[in-house]
């Protein structure tokens, strides 16, 4: 793509809606070639699939007791880049944070695409996922229904609920910038965006209901958001398996949730701001501020990992100490140190001011952040199943070439559709980096100051 | 005598909110606005109490909550499952069931309560809708009698309008 235009230092209303709508201009080969690539991985992860749903769970390498691995980690680990997305766009809302604006349409994407992947993990995980349903209360002639005392269950309606009020909240906040995409397209893009945008006119009586209605939607999304990583977490807590039993879970599992997140919105707004052309947009000072928060939560998670040692030490249950060690000094605990490594030392540098606004450093550290969260996940979930109560169980576990593939079929399938989502619509919200111009001139200040 | 429609533009929401008062202050004809962004000055200044919908959100909850009572207790009743002899209702398991039935039905209510409300989807547009509203101009429709378009086009003009015409003159763009 050609180099954009600077925009003004100080920007009208009409600059932020033509730097926006440019992104959403026809793609060229490289585009099509990227998004090909990502769903040929997906179409072999769909593959992998088939073969494990025609064959039967034993194609992984899921063996008593390790009856959980690979595809509950994914399945955790995209429920937590869900979080941010939220935060961002409900909760930074509330406290009326400046920075939001430019970055919570992205990550608030990104909320979407990764729920909708972590949902499709429990799913995979079924050895018969024709009976998904059986999940959910439906009456049936047999008076079966589940139990609601299941932490499993609970998560069913956690997860179905986020993914609803997610997208709804989304696409309330697309409705007027469809409606402004819809003014300046042409073509079968103007019926797209025509129909997208329902009519939007931007009256005061729409605004009105908009506005009312995007504050109590923001009210219900703030304690859904703290929610549905609790209910997640509860998933192991509930259960008496030592090194999943432990009161600390939900808010250990809302923090790493929170700082995975914020470091994968960096991840994709890095590259995705240079090969758009919108660094006018996302300055700075907007990174700098989305790496205080992946600072902060990094310092939360690393207290929860020292809290949960103290303990185990503290309770002076022999299994759950054994269960640690192992975690820590047993045939696994390379991945226990490399977590320790990416999630409570390298973020440690982001204490640097200079580090926060350098774009290289800042994406290396939050790919680093993304790798120790993800092994965090496995750690806990796998790890404690390996060394369980008798230590006549105790086995190890080996994943397949089809937990492999479709895992990575699970990133291709993300990417992919935040990259189609990125193109075809705004993925800066218009209408709010107007609100907030104010801000936005201030920041482009300070990088215009800096450059010079 | 007939009513006809005078449409103006503002470069500036300050402009645009002082005719708005004055407007409502010469209490001539009705008058609606159009802007890019949900400017709360302009909407302090038509004075509307505040939007019904946040009625439909609660009724959205509280059915979600009523909702989660009863397939909680209506399905434990239905499979009564005796663990321990423990009684047959767990209160705080269904609290959480409860809580996302209320964020999901009180979200889906709010949702929907706002395209109900605000009138959309629709494939006709306002009169006097031009697409320069949604990017960086306000917009102030005002429907009067034709003996007052008068006064309104110079109340209009004295606030800073840009631009009054007429609904007949208007060109479409």
């Amino acid at each position: 793509m050609a180099a954009a235009p600077k925009i003004p230092v100080e920007p009208s209303y009409r600059d932020i809606d033509r730097s926006v709508l440019r992104v959403m201009e026809p793609a060229g080969l490289a585009y099509w070639a990227w998004i090909g690539f990502c769903f040929t991985l997906v179409a072999i992860a769909a593959g992998f699939w088939l073969r494990q749903i025609y064959s039967g769970l034993g194609v992984t390498g899921l063996r008593q007791p390790v009856m959980w691995a690979i595809y509950i980690t994914n399945f955790v680990f995209w429920v937590g880049i869900a979080h941010s997305g939220t935060l961002i766009s409900a909760i930074l809302f509330l406290f009326r944070t400046k920075w939001r604006t430019a970055v919570y349409r992205a990550a608030e994407t990104m909320t979407i695409f990764a729920v909708a992947t972590a949902g499709l993990f429990p799913l995979i995980h079924l050895g018969r996922v024709w009976f998904f349903y059986w999940l959910l209360p439906y009456p049936n002639q047999r008076y079966l229904q589940p139990d609601f005392r299941s932490p499993l269950v609970w998560d069913a309606f956690a997860v179905s609920t986020y993914l609803t009020i997610s997208a709804l909240f989304w696409t309330m906040g697309l409705i007027p910038d469809v409606a402004n995409a819809r003014e300046a397209a042409t073509g079968w893009r103007k019926k797209f965006y025509t129909a997208l945008a329902m009519g939007w006119q931007g009256t005061d009586r729409q605004w009105r209901h908009y506005s009312m209605a995007y504050l109590l939607m923001a009210g219900l999304a703030t304690p859904l958001v703290l929610s549905v990583h609790s209910v997640v977490s509860w998933d192991f807590a509930m259960a008496i398996n030592p090194g999943w039993h432990s009161t600390i879970f939900a808010p250990y599992f809302v923090a790493g949730a929170i700082f995975s997140g914020v470091a994968m919105v960096i991840t994709l707004l890095i590259p995705m701001r240079k090969l758009l052309g919108i660094e006018d947009l996302l300055t700075e000072w907007h990174f700098d501020n989305l790496a205080k928060v992946v600072l902060l939560t990094s310092l939360v998670v690393s207290y929860a990992y020292i809290t949960e040692a103290f303990m185990t030490w503290y309770t002076g249950d022999p299994i759950e100490q054994m269960t640690f060690h192992m975690r820590y000094f047993g045939p696994w605990g390379w991945m226990y140190w490399v977590m320790v490594l990416c999630n409570c030392v390298i973020p440690l540098l982001l204490f640097s001011p200079r580090i926060r606004v350098n774009m290289r450093a800042l994406w290396i550290i939050t790919i680093f952040v993304n790798i120790g969260m993800w092994f965090e996940r496995f750690v806990i979930i796998a790890g404690s199943l390996t060394a369980n109560i008798e230590p006549s169980q105790w086995a190890g576990y080996r994943p397949s070439i089809t937990e492999i593939m479709i895992t990575v079929g699970s990133f291709a399938w993300f990417v992919g559709l935040f990259s189609l989502f990125a193109k075809f619509l705004p993925i800066i919200s218009m209408t709010e980096l107007k609100e907030g111009i104010v801000w936005l001139r201030k920041a482009l200040k300070m990088d215009r100051v800096k450059a010079a | 005598m007939s009513t006809i429609a005078i449409i103006s533009s503002f470069a500036d929401e300050t402009q645009c909110v002082q005719a708005v008062e004055e407007l409502r202050a010469a209490q001539v004809g009705d008058f609606n606005t159009f802007s890019p962004i949900p400017s709360h000055k302009i909407e302090h200044a038509i004075g509307r109490s505040k939007s019904p919908v946040r009625w439909l959100v609660l009724a959205g909850g509280i059915s979600g909550v009523l909702t989660g009572l009863a397939i909680t207790i209506g399905t434990t009743y239905e499979w009564r499952l005796n663990a321990g002899g423990r009684p047959l209702l767990s209160w705080p398991p269904f609290i959480v069931i409860c809580f996302e039935l209320m964020v999901l039905l009180g979200g889906i209510f709010g949702f929907f309560g706002v395209l109900m409300l605000s009138g959309v989807p629709t494939t006709t547009m306002a009169p006097g809708y031009d697409g320069r509203f949604g990017e960086d101009r306000f917009g102030i429709v005002v429907r009067c009698d034709e003996a007052e378009a008068a006064r309104v086009e110079s109340m209009l003009k004295e606030s800073g309008a840009e631009e009054v015409v007429r609904e007949d003159e208007a060109q479409p763009r």
